[in-house]
């Protein structure tokens, strides 16, 4: 612990001394995220809320800061630092091709070739294909997305994909071919180096950051995601974590991933920050949501104690497998926790 | 002579690195006092000049701040009684 040493002297050398010390901690930001991307003012309100991630599908023309958010502006401006995760995958907007104008340009793109999430028995999303991104037929959507970045007023990590390993695990078709979950993996990564290519060639608001979203629940797709030419290029390492089980500890679910990036990831991934998008108990098989909620400070207080990437932003993702409930209590929890160091 | 006094405190336990960190410390002696000597020249012919007033302190204190991690410390005020040092964590 470091300590300032203060000495008063008077003319005759008679001294008098005074120390006090000090402690230097990085806290970590607690976040949210708000089903259904709606406005998360009012539960943040009086809590150590300093995080928040949000999802937008490049798709959409409005991504920055979305259709009918100007409370993104307003907590973004407040200092709540926020996870933009930006997708190739549509939301299920119309599919077609669009044409439209970015600051006098006017771009067409066509429609999504790829379908994703390709599990049997579901509706498989579309998404702008890995090729269609590499072939520059998808320029258009970033300069959208750029040129509304630009008037938000402040600097952003975009988290390119929300989970990657969701999104191949059952393969990935393009124009007609398939994909393997590994061949998915690697045609993302070169798909994202040419996203980050793109964004990095012009002007970004200041504090402007990249991640690339990962479940975090596949060792060996968290590994082909994380070469180190891509985590040359990337701010942070990111995963997701669940509680999805009655035997499901804090610690060991916040660590799964990190032990796994320890044990596989080079040097310079394991130089990045973390940031958890989403953490969530699922009420269901964990009634105590509460309870479960308030092991996470002491959690993520041991592992950023121990060696490897130190987790800097973790967001608890109110909705699906994360829902609150009920709902207050839930609340009261998350902010007793953000309350707790390693939080504050 | 009498010996100085001293406390020290900071404006917070901890800190995150880059931030601000303000130490504010309290110092007396009770020899420290200030005197003002009130100066006239008067001429052999009664002819005296206006009064100029010089001030001295008595047993001045001197304050120095170390810190056992290399931190430097700048003063940003010092009122003879109480003074504020800033460094960066």
């Amino acid at each position: 612990m470091p300590r300032v040493t203060v000495q008063v002297r008077d003319v005759a050398g008679h001294t008098a001394t005074a120390t006090a010390d000090y402690e230097l901690r990085q806290s970590v930001l607690g976040g949210y995220y708000l089903s259904g991307g709606a406005d998360p003012s009012a539960d943040m309100a009086g809590g150590n809320f300093r995080s928040l991630t949000q999802y937008r599908s490049f798709a959409d023309g409005y991504i920055f800061p979305g259709y009918n958010r100007p409370w993104l502006i307003n907590l973004g401006k407040a200092g709540v630092q926020m996870n933009m995760v930006l997708e190739l995958k549509h939301y299920g907007a119309p599919s077609g091709p669009q044409t439209f104008t970015v600051d006098g340009t006017s771009y067409t793109v066509p429609a999504p070739s790829m379908t994703i999430q390709q599990r049997p028995g579901t509706t498989w999303p579309k998404a702008y294909g890995y090729n269609q991104v590499v072939d520059g037929q998808c320029d258009g959507l970033f300069a959208r997305a750029l040129s509304q970045y630009r008037t938000l007023g402040f600097g952003v990590n975009i988290q390119i994909a929300s989970e990657l390993d969701t999104d191949h695990e059952f393969g990935t078709t393009e124009a007609g071919k398939a994909y393997t979950w590994e061949g998915s993996d690697w045609r993302a990564v070169q798909a994202i180096n040419y996203i980050l290519t793109w964004f990095k060639a012009r002007t970004l608001p200041a504090g402007t950051t990249f991640s690339v979203g990962v479940g975090g629940f596949d060792r060996a797709c968290f590994q082909r995601t994380h070469p180190e030419s891509l985590m040359s290029r990337l701010d942070f390492l990111q995963w997701n974590v669940y509680a999805t089980d009655a035997s499901h500890t804090a610690l060991g679910r916040f660590r799964r991933t990190k032990d796994w990036a320890v044990a596989d990831l080079g040097p310079v991934a394991l130089s990045r920050r973390v940031i958890i998008a989403e953490w969530g108990v699922r009420s269901a098989e964990i009634p105590n949501q509460s309870g479960w909620i308030a092991t996470v400070p002491a959690a993520i207080a041991q592992l950023n104690a121990e060696r490897g990437p130190r987790i800097t932003q973790t967001n608890y993702f109110n909705s699906g497998w994360g829902t609150l409930s009920p709902k207050e209590a839930g609340l009261a929890a998350l902010h007793s926790a953000y309350g707790t160091r390693p939080f504050i | 002579m009498a010996s100085p006094i001293a406390t020290a405190a900071l404006n917070a336990p901890a800190y995150e690195p880059g931030e601000q960190m303000l130490l504010t410390i309290t110092y007396s002696d009770a020899d420290t006092k200030p005197l003002t000597i009130t100066l006239v020249v008067a001429d052999a012919q009664g002819n005296s000049s206006a009064p100029v007033k010089v001030t001295a302190i008595i047993d001045p204190l001197t304050v120095t701040v170390s810190d056992d991690s290399g931190r430097t410390w700048n003063r940003v005020s010092d009122n003879g009684a109480v003074a504020v040092y800033r460094a960066v964590a």
